[in-house]
């Protein structure tokens, strides 16, 4: 049982404990050792170091003993993980394996995490698109989920503090659904995607190709000096860790920043059990932690915690934080937490070829892509289905090898390839309806090797999602011919939720305490001490990749609760 | 010190020459001295001298020498023994093993002739016709014996292209390429690297 003796209260009690050290928590850590608050970050996982713990980092191709495959017996162990897109050879010791840390599917759901310090941020797809109001307004003018209670202005500031120190490529493009930010010179589109742009752009008023934009640095800055960090490389290899810093993760850029100050105390192997509430106080006091490895347990004490353990795992942290006051976990008053669970669904993708441009190609290894901002439904409601999707565009020179043959024949197709046309793809991120029977439970016998109870996890595509789908093959099938591609093909990979890495929601933004769990600057309505700034506080998921929200967010909320430091 | 450390170096010199340092894979007698067998050690599989003999032929078949270095000499059959240890499910594995097993009776049976008894351009043609058979469903082909065939010459494919001969100097792999070239004109006299 807890340790609630007084003496060991003092050696193990900080201003602030951030719990989990991914993008979010690692942007908290910063934060509040810059203003001098002690700091506490808990992380699960074991410790990675930058550019000590990338072990495959520098490796070149002929090195990996298989080549970048993974073994059968891993995958045939490791069906979840091995479907993720990161887990191969250079990378599968970033992704929890499928034993670590079960859970229950009630529906298929792909649950990709990744323990260690820096969590998913290594291993991010470093996309970074602002919010709208076009998103904040959603839900209130289409009437699912709750109104958020912040609007583009409230995070405005906050995404371009966040962006000057991350570090993000992109185009100033002067779209009202997209809006601009602080950037750095863009990476820019190659030649076939410029064609489509123009060709797109001629064919509609409201459908625009872009340059990605993407926390890349692309220019040097002092502040990015600063941090240790510089230019990408091309080197396209991210989600191995980065040598130069190149792009941004919480290891390379947050927790070290941290850590310059003295303020931060980081303890890694630390499986957060619970959070500690005192009914007299009438605010939680701490977190009960289990070492991961020992199994032994040991609370820590603060006066102010951020959750930031992972959209999903900090709906099971609140859930599992039990009291008498909060019988069904902490800041439940209305039963709502860990429902209302969404995604982006990913499924979808056309891809097609181009016949022009045949003196071109590109070189090096370009770590984004073109994108599409949503462009149905934004001003109005103009389909049948609800809300619409973004997309990503990739156009790359087909390089045709020819494998067929033995000997002298085979040996002269592979070493004189010739190109083919152009390829393109492009691929959906559909904004998802957050539903109450979408959810997230605690399993009632089955527990995980620390005695905390597994995530029954029960989240669905839905009608709205196929009729999505529907559209977005039409509208790029069309949009493709309308442009002069050709072999135009669709595909529905009917993945399960989940692949997409963007879980969002279950302790949901909302001005009002009975529809919500957290109120406009992230706190639990019913226990104030207590903030939530990953994914687990998104209303709505709209259409863009999430983290920079969550990083902005989660800014403002630091800055919220300094000023209630300060007042004290 | 100075001579333990000469020492050392001579070890790891006669190491070198056995082959032993230098390919990461170490080749050692099998325990099983009633026959002469030099095996790699493999995870799962234990295979026959005869067996990585054969290997060593077929792979040489596939992809010969030449001015270019062929798969041999680039030691691609070892590449292939451990991506089949290691990387193939256990059906497919099961299929393949078999296919080895019958692989010179298998080939008799539809060619006629030995495979010892033909050099290697004929042994190249032969196994391009009985791939180009897989298309032709009226001939049925022992399913092994096809499955042995296409996964060995796709893991030398592998190997080869990414080895590190291939990768260096006939078609170079940029570690950190540095710039993204958005729109590049093709120099048509030059051979296209697939890893630029």
């Amino acid at each position: 049982m807890p340790d609630l003796n007084s003496d060991h209260m003092e050696e193990n009690k900080f201003d602030v404990i951030v719990i989990g050290s991914g993008m979010s928590g690692g942007w908290a850590a910063k934060e509040f050792c810059e203003k001098g608050l002690t700091t506490l970050v808990l992380e699960r996982g074991r410790e990675v170091k930058h550019n000590v713990n990338y072990p495959t980092t520098n490796m070149n191709p002929w090195e990996f003993k298989h080549r970048g495959r993974i073994p059968a017996d891993i995958q045939i162990e490791n069906p979840i993980a091995s479907r993720c897109y990161v887990f191969k050879e250079d990378a599968e010791h970033f992704v929890v394996k499928d034993k670590e840390h079960p859970y229950v599917q009630e529906k298929p759901f792909d649950w990709i995490k990744g323990y260690q310090t820096g969590g998913k941020s290594l291993l991010w797809a470093r996309q970074t698109q602002r919010m709208s109001d076009y998103d904040f307004e959603g839900p209130a003018r289409d009437g699912f989920a709750v109104d958020w209670p912040i609007r583009y202005k409230d995070l405005d500031y906050w995404y371009s503090y966040v962006e000057k120190f991350v570090g993000i490529a992109g185009d100033k493009d002067g779209l009202d659904v997209l809006p601009d930010g602080e950037f750095l010179p863009a990476m820019g589109l190659n030649c076939m995607e410029e064609h489509f742009k123009e060709s797109t752009s001629k064919n509609y008023d409201d459908r625009h190709v872009i340059s990605g934009r993407c926390a890349h640095i692309t220019e040097n800055r002092d502040i990015f000096i600063q941090q240790g960090r510089s230019q990408c490389q091309y080197r396209n290899l991210c989600q191995r860790g980065c040598p130069f810093g190149g792009y941004f993760s919480s290891n390379s850029s947050t927790l070290p920043w941290a850590m310059k100050t003295g303020n931060l105390t980081m303890a890694h192997n630390s499986v957060v059990h619970s959070i500690i509430y005192d009914e007299e106080k009438e605010k939680a006091t701490g977190v009960m932690v289990i070492d991961a490895l020992t199994k032994e347990t040991k609370a820590y004490y603060a006066s102010t915690i951020f959750v930031n353990a992972g959209a999903l795992n900090t709906n099971l942290i609140l859930l599992n934080s039990k009291s008498n006051r909060f019988p069904d976990g902490l800041g439940n008053d209305n039963g709502l937490l860990g429902k209302y669970v969404a995604f982006h669904n990913y499924r979808a993708y056309v891809l097609a070829e181009h016949e022009g441009l045949m003196d071109k190609h590109t070189t090096g290894r370009e770590p984004t892509n073109a994108y599409m901002p949503r462009f149905r439904n934004v001003k109005e409601q103009e389909t049948d289905f609800l809300r619409g999707y973004a997309v990503t565009i990739n156009a790359k020179r087909q390089i045709l090898q020819n494998n067929s043959g033995f000997g002298e024949a085979l040996k002269n197709g592979l070493l004189n390839p010739t190109y083919g046309p152009w390829k393109i793809s492009a691929h959906m991120m559909g904004e998802t309806i957050p539903k109450e029977e979408s959810r997230v439970s605690l399993h009632k016998t089955k527990v995980d090797d620390w005695g905390i109870p597994l995530l029954n996890i029960n989240i669905d595509y839905d009608n709205n999602d196929e009729k999505m789908i529907e559209d977005f093959f039409e509208q790029f099938t069309e949009m493709f011919e309308k442009s002069g591609y050709k072999n135009i093909i669709t595909h529905d990979s009917k993945q399960a939720p989940g692949l997409d890495i963007h879980e969002m929601g279950g302790a949901r933004m909302g001005n009002d305490p009975k529809t919500s769990i957290l109120n406009k600057w992230n706190q639990l309505h019913s226990c104030k001490n207590v903030y939530v700034t990953d994914g687990a506080c998104m209303t709505s998921t709209a259409t863009q990749n999430p983290s920079l929200t969550y990083m902005a967010i989660t800014a403002r909320a630091c800055d919220h609760a300094i000023r209630h430091f300060k007042k004290k | 010190m100075a001579e333990k450390r000469t020492g050392e170096m001579d070890r790891r010199k006669a190491l070198r020459n056995l082959g032993i340092l230098t390919s990461g894979i170490v080749l050692l007698p099998s325990c099983d001295f009633s026959k002469e067998k030099v095996s790699l050690v493999l995870n799962k599989l234990s295979i026959t001298t005869s067996q990585e003999e054969l290997m060593k032929e077929l792979v040489a078949t596939i992809l010969p020498e030449g001015e270019i270095s062929g798969a041999v000499s680039l030691m691609v059959q070892d590449f292939v023994w451990i991506m089949v240890d290691d990387c193939l499910d256990p059906a497919l594995q099961e299929s393949y093993l078999t296919g080895l097993s019958n692989f010179k009776k298998d080939f008799k049976n539809v060619e006629g002739k030995s495979f010892d008894s033909l050099d290697m351009d004929k042994r190249a043609k032969v196994l391009g016709l009985i791939e180009a058979s897989k298309e032709n469903a009226a001939e049925k082909i022992n399913e092994d014996f096809l499955s042995f065939i296409e996964i060995t010459k796709e893991f030398a494919i592998l190997g080869y292209m990414q080895s590190e001969y291939m990768m260096t100097e006939i078609m170079p792999y940029p570690l950190i390429p540095g710039t993204y070239g958005t729109c590049e004109t093709i120099d048509p006299n030059k051979r296209i690297n697939i890893n630029a």
